[in-house]
């Protein structure tokens, strides 16, 4: 089952997460493996199957990557092995190409203050690409959709190594 | 737990939380609804985590073996905690302290092993069992009978750390009902004695350990929403710290320190450390040496580096709950070394907010592991109460060049479950090589690595045509499951992911063997023991659940079910622990729709639950939900 329909929730990308999550903890409430401690072989299996699939699907629509892929998968759009299959730009690589060597420069001398200026810029670009997702599958896009998306992995994958540079920094 | 059922029918098993922490551990039990803990004959609550081997075979835990340790410096093991789960050749073994490590021999596991007195070899695993046997002994003296445990393991402990707490465990004759994050039991502590709600951050700075946790806590649901921290990192560090200062001071290098000198500097550091929380300066005096002062500003300037570790813990779990310092509603201190003043000033400033500290640091996680337990398998089972626990470091594998390919990723909610799909790089590759990571770097090199295992007997077909599923299932311990499957075959293999540094199932069985006193007898009868324990457990919620939905069995259902708990109550008071099981299986077989139609209706209680406003609006997907699991049930 789709991760929307196992919370109950509209399948938009403009997800109220407030509601997602109260759905996602009442579900938990009733399906936990912690409610079934003492009960039969089978129904502890199926609680903790149910519970596994809740929590997969609450997982799904609070990110926004997980959350375009699984309304894209709705479309009828595949996104398996999505980024490989999506053609970027030349522009867009060799843009990632010098964020990704300035990164490189900046931390080699724990340039902090340079770290934090790339990653508020690559924090702006995320935004973007989310406003054109959420513009695109209101206007019912679907494969043209690809690309923000992949841009947008790119930029995640970008954070996340600017985060644990961030750690590294700390210490 | 079990054993002692035969013997005393009559005392009904209590369920007890333990926290078995680096440099103490603790039992404690629900009383009255609320928690306490459980003194030994001297009132003391907290047990010394420190085993002494001796040689005529005799192992003496807690206070006593506190005391021998000036003795026998090499015999006693201290925070075994530290080495649970990890390799011989890991950084941790290498660092200040008198143990001999005994080298691995080609063909054994590479697992941590101290050679004690008497010539034996003992692993961590067996340590720590022969810790929570004490503590097992020392709550039978007080409730007569002990039914399973919760034990805590620090949020950020990995795979193969949670694997050998469980071990010991199994060991030590202790059911595990749960491991259970300190942080989260902390926080159950904190959050059912106060009736608080809002958003808590956790600070728990251990022996050996550093965890950091915000969770929101509302309507009796403690939701995790991050945690992180360091599982090499706590008050140990900051003793060696002040050890290395007071050698130093008095002229050794590392040459001339013997295991005995490193002990009574390593003692006199913990004094030391201890002092200054109230005094501005103390002597540490290490017998036939000059006496050393230390000032508590060198003292903080010492331990600075450690409190800054924390610090970016502790703000990377406020990034990645989405929350700024100044959002916390309250923190809360877990942990001997936070009673130290300089770590709540650092607590203090990282989190805007003046730290809770009305539970005393020591005994809060404990106290919240007992609660814990009175909720799964006491009287305090309830409804209302709900922990909700996540997964503290991403999970992935190795893909083409060395790069890690995220497959669950931190602070997922467990239970939980992924999967991804690769494909061949090579024509005619018959074989997948599965690397299993743990961590949020880009590269296989930054991270840890948890298992490696290959799926084979794959037919030669060309590169990119062979389709191999990889799924992660973490259960509610949050214990790893990895599943690998090539689609166009279904060829699969399944692992419970254990072996890079932990013991194998056959050794774990060997040492349970070696700590029944009559051996393989024993086993069998407690084996019996522990079946009967199930067997009943699952009849009364089979009676239970036939009581309350009468209304959702089917046709000739109700008989169906009737002899099948007939045929296990006889089972029962036989003397076959496999014929019990069997019985059991038969019983599952027969309520497996009764089963799954109670929990359409739980799916449609726990919808039927939420707000109004928020019903009306959902209704219809909800219904969604119950058509479905009907029919997936049905199947």
């Amino acid at each position: 089952m789709d991760p929307f329909s196992t919370l109950g929730i509209p399948a938009t990308f403009d997800v109220d997460l407030s509601v997602a999550e109260r759905i996602h903890r009442d579900l938990s409430r009733a399906l936990h493996p912690d409610r079934y401690v003492g009960a039969s072989v089978s129904e502890r299996r199926i609680a903790l199957a149910k519970a596994v699939e809740v929590n997969e699907a609450w997982r799904t629509v609070r990110d926004p990557i997980r959350r375009a892929e699984a309304l894209l998968a709705l479309r009828g759009v595949s996104v398996g092995d999505g980024a490989s299959q999506v053609s970027l730009s030349p522009a867009f690589l060799m843009q990632m190409i010098e964020l990704r060597e300035a990164l490189a420069d900046a931390r080699a001398p724990g340039d902090a203050g340079a770290v934090h200026t790339l990653a508020s810029d690559v924090e702006a670009r995320a935004r973007r690409s989310e406003g054109e997702l959420s513009c695109g599958f209101k206007d019912g896009k679907g494969s043209e959709l690809l690309t923000p998306l992949a841009e947008l992995r790119f930029y995640r994958r970008f954070l996340d190594e600017v985060g644990a540079i961030e750690d590294d920094f700390a210490i | 737990m079990t054993l002692f059922e035969i013997f005393d029918p009559k005392a009904a098993p209590r369920p007890i939380g333990i926290d078995l922490g680096t440099t103490n551990s603790l039992v404690a039990y629900v009383s009255n609804e609320r928690p306490v803990a459980v003194a030994d004959c001297d009132q003391q609550v907290l047990v010394p985590s420190v085993v002494t081997y001796l040689a005529n075979g005799d192992v003496v835990v807690g206070r006593r073996a506190q005391k021998l340790a000036p003795e026998y410096p090499r015999d006693t093991i201290s925070s075994a905690k530290r080495y649970m789960g990890r390799g011989s050749d890991d950084a941790e073994t290498s660092r200040l302290g008198p143990y001999d490590f005994v080298q691995p021999e080609a063909g054994e596991g590479n697992v941590v092993r101290f050679r004690v007195a008497g010539d034996r070899v003992v692993t961590p695993v067996e340590v720590s069992a022969e810790i929570l046997r004490a503590l097992k002994v020392q709550a039978e003296d007080e409730l007569r009978n002990v039914g399973g445990a919760v034990i805590t393991v620090p949020a950020y402990f990995d795979d193969a750390q949670r694997q050998a707490t469980k071990d010991a465990a199994r060991i030590a004759g202790l059911e595990v009902l749960r491991l259970l994050n300190e942080p989260t039991a902390a926080a159950l502590a904190y959050g059912l004695e106060k009736n608080r709600s809002g958003t808590f951050a956790v600070y728990d700075l251990g022996g050996g350990t550093f965890d950091v946790t915000v969770l929101v806590l509302d309507s009796g649901v403690f939701q995790v929403r991050s945690t992180g921290g360091d599982s090499q990192l706590g008050g140990d560090d900051m003793d060696r710290a002040l050890a290395e200062e007071i050698l130093r001071s008095l002229g050794f290098d590392s040459g001339q320190q013997t295991p005995l000198l490193v002990r009574m500097v390593l003692d006199e550091a913990r004094k030391a450390k201890h002092a200054l929380t109230l005094a501005d300066s103390v002597v540490a005096d290490v017998p036939g040496q000059a006496p050393v002062v230390i000032s508590r500003a060198r003292f903080e300037t010492l331990i600075q580096p450690l409190l800054n570790r924390t610090g970016a813990a502790c703000r990377r779990a406020l990034r990645d709950a989405g929350l700024a310092p100044g959002k916390i509603d309250g923190v809360i201190l877990v942990g001997g070394a936070t009673r130290i003043p300089a770590v709540r000033r650092y607590v203090a400033e990282v989190f805007q907010k003046e730290p809770l500290a009305d539970i005393d640091p020591d005994e809060v996680v404990a106290l919240g592991a007992a609660v814990q337990a009175d909720l799964l398998a006491g009287d305090g089972r309830r409804d209302d109460i709900l922990l909700l626990d996540v997964i503290p470091l991403s999970l992935g594998i190795e893909v083409g060049g060395g790069v890690v390919d995220r497959i669950l990723p931190r602070n997922s909610t467990i239970p939980c479950a992924a999967r991804a799909t690769y494909t061949t790089q090579e024509d005619n590759q018959t074989g997948f090589e599965i690397h299993v990571l743990q961590g949020e770097r880009e590269m296989v090199a930054d991270n840890r690595s948890l298992a490696r295992f290959s799926l084979h007997g794959i037919p030669p077909m060309p590169a990119g045509l062979a389709r191999l599923e990889v799924t992660f299932r973490i259960d509610a311990d949050g214990l790893l499951h990895v599943q690998a499957k090539e689609l166009n075959t279904n060829i699969e293999q399944t692992v419970r992911v254990k072996p890079s540094y932990g013991l194998d199932d056959a050794a774990v069985e060997r040492m349970l063997v070696d700590a029944l006193d009559h051996g393989e007898d024993d086993l069998g009868r407690r084996q019996i023991a522990e079946a009967r324990v199930e067997a009943k457990r699952i009849l009364g919620a089979t009676a239970k659940g036939l009581a309350t939905d009468a209304d959702l069995l089917e046709e000739g259902e109700s008989a169906q079910i009737e002899s099948a708990c007939e045929s296990l109550g006889k089972a029962i008071s036989g003397q076959s622990a496999a014929e019990i099981r069997a019985r059991i299986e038969a019983l599952d077989r027969a309520t497996q729709g009764f089963a799954g139609r109670r929990m359409n209706r739980a799916i449609g209680r726990a919808i039927g639950g939420s707000r109004v406003d928020v019903v009306e609006e959902h209704v219809k997907h909800a219904k969604g939900v119950l058509a479905d699991g009907r029919h997936s049930v049905a199947e």
